[in-house]
């Protein structure tokens, strides 16, 4: 039995989750792959980074998002892919408030291009879902002599 | 005998044992982030022609659907001569031509806010004239998010019909 609950069903809702929040990542991460410049100028709103670094992350962050989803969707080196995902989930957050914050028109950069009319609160909401979800998940791998 | 069994050992490394997590999240970590360095690497190879690596693009484009749909998150710059400004202009736009760049500057850089997009037109004949502007924002008043009109201000008046 696993930390959060056990038996057939609850596992099967956690492992029906994770392939959700893993295929979340992979369309994100080929959305940003195919047009890396748009990605490039996104992560560059945020004014965080020089240009160079954030069109370097922008060629980078779209295939680990896809390597890390397909992970968890896979079971293939699972915990690390959850901890990648939920690291970067974090990052995002962070990057969101501290732009908007400084009154930066900022998009999440989640899903590049496409997600430039979601509400500042629905990025939010949204990532922090993700970021509950992956946590979950991670706990849910440890052995219960933890 | 080692070596042949390797290739099964190491996919069992990544599939790792329920009870084996805390030792190997952090080398599956590694393995996946060493594994997105050879796509992203190719595809920078395969696009490093078309991309600017040291500075943004010198201009980018915007239709007038999509400058519209930002809403009053954009100010509008008007890059043509004085004359063709004051018989018409987008609303509330305001007058940057090269001519007297230095002089309205400042006044633009009051009306500017960070949230605020720029976006700069001026008629087809001249539309040098803007990307001309937009790349003396850039880079004399460090402004980000200045974008061109696409078909300038002719381009407005056929989409206000």
């Amino acid at each position: 039995m696993g930390i959060l609950g056990g038996g057939a069903k609850v596992n099967l809702f956690w492992r029906i989750l994770g392939v959700v929040a893993g295929g979340v990542f992979v369309y994100a991460g080929i959305l940003k792959a195919w047009e890396p410049m748009r990605f490039a100028s996104d992560i560059d709103n945020y004014h965080m980074l020089p240009w160079a670094l954030s069109v370097r992350l922008a060629f980078y962050l779209p295939w680990l998002e896809i390597f890390c989803g397909l992970a968890v969707i896979a079971r293939v080196c699972y915990a690390g892919a959850l901890a990648i995902l939920g690291a970067m989930t974090t990052t995002f957050i962070v990057a969101s408030v501290v732009a908007k914050s400084r009154g930066l028109d900022v998009s999440c950069g989640c899903f590049g291009h496409a997600s430039k009319n979601v509400p500042f609160a629905w990025h939010l909401a949204i990532d922090f879902a993700l970021l509950a979800i992956f946590a979950c998940l991670f706990m849910r791998q440890r052995p219960k002599s933890l | 005998m080692a070596k042949r069994s390797s290739p099964r050992r190491a996919f069992r490394i990544l599939r790792r044992p329920r009870n084996n997590v805390r030792g190997n999240w952090l080398r599956q970590a590694a393995i996946l982030t060493a594994l997105a360095l050879v796509p992203a690497i190719g595809e920078a190879v395969y696009l490093r022609e078309r991309v600017s690596w040291k500075s943004p693009a010198t201009s980018d484009e915007v239709s007038v659907a999509s400058a519209k749909g930002w809403g009053d998150n954009v100010l509008w710059l008007d890059a043509r001569p004085a004359d063709d400004f004051e018989a018409e202009h987008v609303p509330g736009a305001m007058l940057l031509n090269q001519e007297e760049f230095n002089e309205l500057l400042p006044k633009v850089l009051n009306a500017w806010s960070p949230e605020k997009k720029i976006v700069v037109y001026c008629s087809k004949k001249t539309c040098g004239a803007s990307r001309e502007i937009a790349r003396r924002l850039r880079e004399e008043a460090q402004l980000r998010n200045v974008y061109v009109l696409d078909g300038g201000w002719e381009s407005w008046v056929e989409a206000r019909k």
